[in-house]
């Protein structure tokens, strides 16, 4: 399999502070990576870079083997990298629709008007098939759902634009059992359906059920990259996310 | 979601409150003084209600967008002056001077736009020099002196803007016309197109609408534009209606432009708009001023009326707003 996304010799520093030092880290098509560290590891920081949130003090991005520039969040959406937090990526107020649809509204007439009929409908077959089993109408706002309903909004947008890499910061954060059961599915039928992911979570056990390969930081330094989640156990990854073993 | 009933989904709305409010305003007058529903006063509401009406509509754009103006009432009072400024001293015809005036006001909206998207400072702090600047220009220009209007009747610009004509007893204004298109226009925007839409997401969520190629300081720099504009438009519309261009007019209006506003449920926090709401809420206040005239009620009490609506309409939009979690 060919590399989706390749990072290589990534640095950052806030101020005198390095977040990150020589981090390489890639992403294969169709394969959910794991990317697991301590608290303060520099997880969301190799991601933000990815997203264009921050930008590297030094290092390369290639994305399909073609170096990129990613300087703010559009641009790497342009890329086909989405990234999904918990919230930040949608407009509470908005219904659903209208967020799936934000910034590349269909429209018809002359007038710029909205196809609403058509994001209606697309947007209620996207919920299905992301895997929400409960009727939501498409015009719901996205104040009324849950956590874990929302992340499904984002990663239902993610899906329907042919975002290539889907990236999860903690999605599972806050949600109970039921709501971190869904979001894990609608994961694995997003790269069911072609795409790659990035999965960070806390949560070990969450991790375990979804990814096909572990990345593991520890105080900016990438200190795993090929751990297989089928052939190790929790406790082996724990210990070298504390650093009690060299991996 | 359950299904709710055609009622429930009315009282659900955030235009519910400001229609129930203006119904009982209209009942509770007209049982007062029944020369409150004559034709003449009619009339005279629907006179004067269009002109800070116009401002209303883009100001309720400007809310939904998450910012606000408050330089509207000095643009008001600034472009009628240097309009009639620069018919009077001859420089130019009063259809050139209209434009020119209009064309500042853009330069004028265009510039708070600016300094609020590309150089971040809040509209609020914006706004409130741009008051300052503008409504000091106005003075300055003048010396502080009304200018001479002359009687603007036979130019058909000023026709277009401010004619009247009967339907029955009833006068009519152009400007009621205009105040009429403008709404079912800007409210089409908001409601059913692209642009509406990114009108509500830059108010909603900027960072979020701006990485999904929302462009949204071109979005709210053009609603400065367009809330300049029409504060232009209207204070021209005033001054030929009252022949009267004074450099101190529209002082104060910004605040009960955006009373208007919020008054009809659009929302300060942005994300939430409702141009059926800013009507409502631009008649609430005008036939207010009217009706507790009309009922013997000092007009210095005027104030402690409206104050008490806003509170009391925001109180009522909150409830709403936790009981059904209306959204767009
Ligand atoms: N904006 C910033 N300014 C200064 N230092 C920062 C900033 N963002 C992150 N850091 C520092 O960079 C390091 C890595 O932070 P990062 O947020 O990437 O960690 P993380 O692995 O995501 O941790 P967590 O699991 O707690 O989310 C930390 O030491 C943090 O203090
Ligand atoms: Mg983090």
């Amino acid at each position: 399999m060919t590399d989706l996304v390749r990072m290589e010799h990534i640095e950052k520093y806030f101020g005198r502070v390095q977040a990150l030092n020589d981090v390489s880290f890639n992403v294969k098509e169709r394969e959910i990576v794991g990317l697991l560290g301590d608290n303060g590891a520099g997880k969301s920081t190799l991601i933000k870079i990815l997203s264009g949130a921050l930008t590297a003090t030094s290092g390369d991005i290639y994305i399909k083997d073609q170096k990129a520039d990613i300087r703010n969040t559009g641009d790497a959406i342009r890329y086909g990298i989405e990234t999904i937090y918990q919230d930040s990526a949608l407009v509470p107020q908005l219904s659903i629709a209208r967020n799936l649809f934000m910034g590349r509204e269909p429209v018809k007439g002359r007038f710029g008007q909205l196809d609403q009929a058509h994001m209606n409908e697309v947007a209620s077959n996207l919920l299905k098939q992301v895997g929400i089993s409960k009727p939501i109408p498409p015009t719901t706002p996205i104040s009324a759902l849950s956590g874990g309903e929302r992340q499904a909004v984002a990663i239902a947008r993610a899906m329907y634009f042919e975002s290539d890499l889907i990236i999860l910061d903690e999605p599972t954060n806050n949600l109970g059992v039921e709501e971190t059961q869904g979001v894990l599915r609608f994961v694995r039928n997003a790269r069911d359906s072609g795409h790659s992911c990035i999965f960070i979570a806390h949560n070990i056990y969450h991790v375990f059920q979804v990814v096909d390969r572990i990345v593991v930081l520890r105080r900016g330094k990438k200190v795993a990259d090929d751990i297989d989640p089928k052939k190790t156990t929790i406790e082996a990854v724990e210990h070298i996310i504390t650093g009690m073993v060299e991996a | 979601m359950e299904k709710r009933s055609l009622l429930q989904r009315f009282i659900a709305r955030p235009e519910f409150g400001p229609f129930v409010l203006l119904a009982i305003l209209l009942i509770v007058f007209y049982v007062i003084n029944p020369t409150f529903l004559s034709t003449l006063n009619i009339g005279n509401v629907l006179a004067f209600a269009p002109e800070l009406g116009i401002i209303a509509l883009a100001m309720t754009l400007l809310l939904t967008a998450g910012e606000i103006d408050l330089s509207v009432g000095s643009v008001f009072g600034f472009s009628a002056v240097i309009m009639w400024t620069l018919f009077n001293s001859g420089v130019a015809s009063l259809e050139i001077a209209f434009v020119l005036a209009m064309a500042l006001s853009l330069v004028i909206g265009f510039c708070s736009g600016f300094m609020v998207t590309r150089m971040k400072i809040p509209s609020f702090l914006v706004t409130l020099g741009m008051l300052l600047v503008v409504r000091g220009s106005a003075l300055y220009i003048t010396d502080g002196f009304p200018q001479r209007t002359w009687d603007a009747s036979g130019s058909w610009l000023a026709e277009l803007l401010v004619g009247d004509f009967y339907i029955g007893e009833l006068r009519v204004w152009a400007s009621l016309l205009w105040f009429i298109l403008l709404a079912v226009i800007i409210g089409y925007v908001l409601t059913q197109t692209k642009r509406g839409n990114w009108i509500l997401a830059s108010g909603g969520n900027a960072n979020s609408a701006r990485a999904r190629g929302v462009r949204v300081n071109a979005t709210k720099i053009s609603l400065f534009m367009l809330t300049a504009a029409l504060a232009a438009f209207a204070g021209i519309i005033s001054s030929i209606r009252t022949s009267a261009a004074n450099p101190n007019s529209g002082t104060g209006y910004e605040l009960e432009v955006i009373a208007m506003v919020v008054i009809g449920g659009t929302s300060m926090a942005g994300g939430r708009g409702t141009i059926i709401g800013t009507v409502l809420g631009v008649f609430i206040l005008r036939i207010m001023r009217n009706g507790i005239i009309l009922i013997g009620v000092p007009g210095l009490a005027y104030n402690i009326f409206v104050g008490a609506i806003i509170l009391g309409m925001m109180a009522l939009h909150s409830w709403l707003e936790r009981r059904h979690n209306a959204g767009v």
